[in-house]
């Protein structure tokens, strides 16, 4: 994976997030060792929101968000408070977050549009641990207020 | 003069963000349609006067595109403009919805002033009028109306 294309995936990331969430998160580039660990900490509930893609690129890309996150960007998203949101609502944002985050960074990789985005996915974990992923070749490591934001890219 | 609008996406939490953000507009709304993807959209076209249809692209069932083509090719539909807001934002993506005769592209993620600019834009082309542009959005009246 070559540092223009992580480059990319960052610059789409935080693109999202700055404007559809009003959230700023702040890309890890180096793999975290055992002194950046504590920074990874927060585990426990997840939600994976999942997509592929075939074409010219293929791969997967997969988004392991913190629970708390994930309440945090469905309240904005909506402009409603965490009261009035409920779970079907944070499963659907989770999913729209990584039809965004590949969609427009597919815009960019692949201007002949040859590659085609399937239908996102997002299920609740309830015991994820970010520890799971950090041995990852195409992984994306992001810090924000509400915990570690993980994506995962899978080329096929 | 009250447009009505429908709303074709997949995700019900973005259908209800673009409602937001066209409420916020200023735009004259009549009434608010929504549906998940592109053979509920049409089921609501044969049934309800719509004049400006926004909808994704990436759907099941009936993606947009295919909605697009639908709608081109039947004499009752053909005239409702149809704007695409869509991640897919691939410039030969592009001008293939472009060739098919749709009338506005906003990429996902978007600022609600795109939105905004784009179906001000297209309905005041699609209807030959003038659509009243609020000076202030209907979201800054609400904070304006706030006594603190």
């Amino acid at each position: 994976m070559d540092d223009q294309f992580r480059s990319l995936v960052y610059r789409a990331c935080s693109a999202v997030f700055e404007t559809m969430f009003f959230l700023f998160p702040e890309p890890i580039d180096e793999i975290p060792g055992a002194g950046r660990r504590g920074a990874f900490a927060p585990n426990g509930a997840h939600i994976r929101a999942s997509i592929t893609c075939h074409g010219s690129s293929s791969g997967s890309f997969k988004f392991f968000i913190p629970r708390l996150l994930a309440v945090h960007i469905t309240t904005n998203f909506l402009g409603v408070s965490e009261q009035d949101i409920n779970e079907e609502q944070i499963l659907d944002t989770a999913k729209e977050t990584v039809n965004m985050v590949v969609g427009s960074l597919l815009g960019k990789i692949d201007p002949t549009g040859a590659t085609k985005l399937q239908i996102p996915e997002a299920t609740m974990l309830d015991n994820f641990s970010v520890t799971e992923v950090l041995k990852e070749k195409g992984l994306f490591l992001f810090n924000t207020d509400f915990g570690p934001l993980c994506l995962v890219y899978t080329q096929q | 003069m009250a447009f009505n609008i429908l709303v074709v996406d997949d995700s019900a939490t973005m259908r209800m963000v673009i409602k937001k953000t066209v409420e916020i507009s200023g735009v004259p709304v009549g009434h608010f349609f929504e549906a998940a993807h592109g053979k509920e959209a049409l089921e609501i076209l044969d049934n309800n006067w719509i004049d400006v249809l926004l909808s994704d692209i990436n759907m099941p069932v009936m993606n947009g595109i295919e909605l697009l083509a639908e709608i081109k090719n039947d004499e009752n539909l053909k005239r409702i403009p149809v704007i695409f807001i869509t991640t897919v934002a691939s410039d030969a993506r592009m001008e293939e919805a472009r060739r098919m005769g749709v009338a506005g592209y906003v990429t996902k993620p978007f600022q609600p002033e795109v939105i905004r600019g784009v179906l001000y834009k297209v309905l005041e082309d699609a209807y030959q009028q003038k659509v009243e542009v609020p000076t202030q959005s209907v979201a800054q009246e609400k904070d304006d109306d706030l006594d603190f």
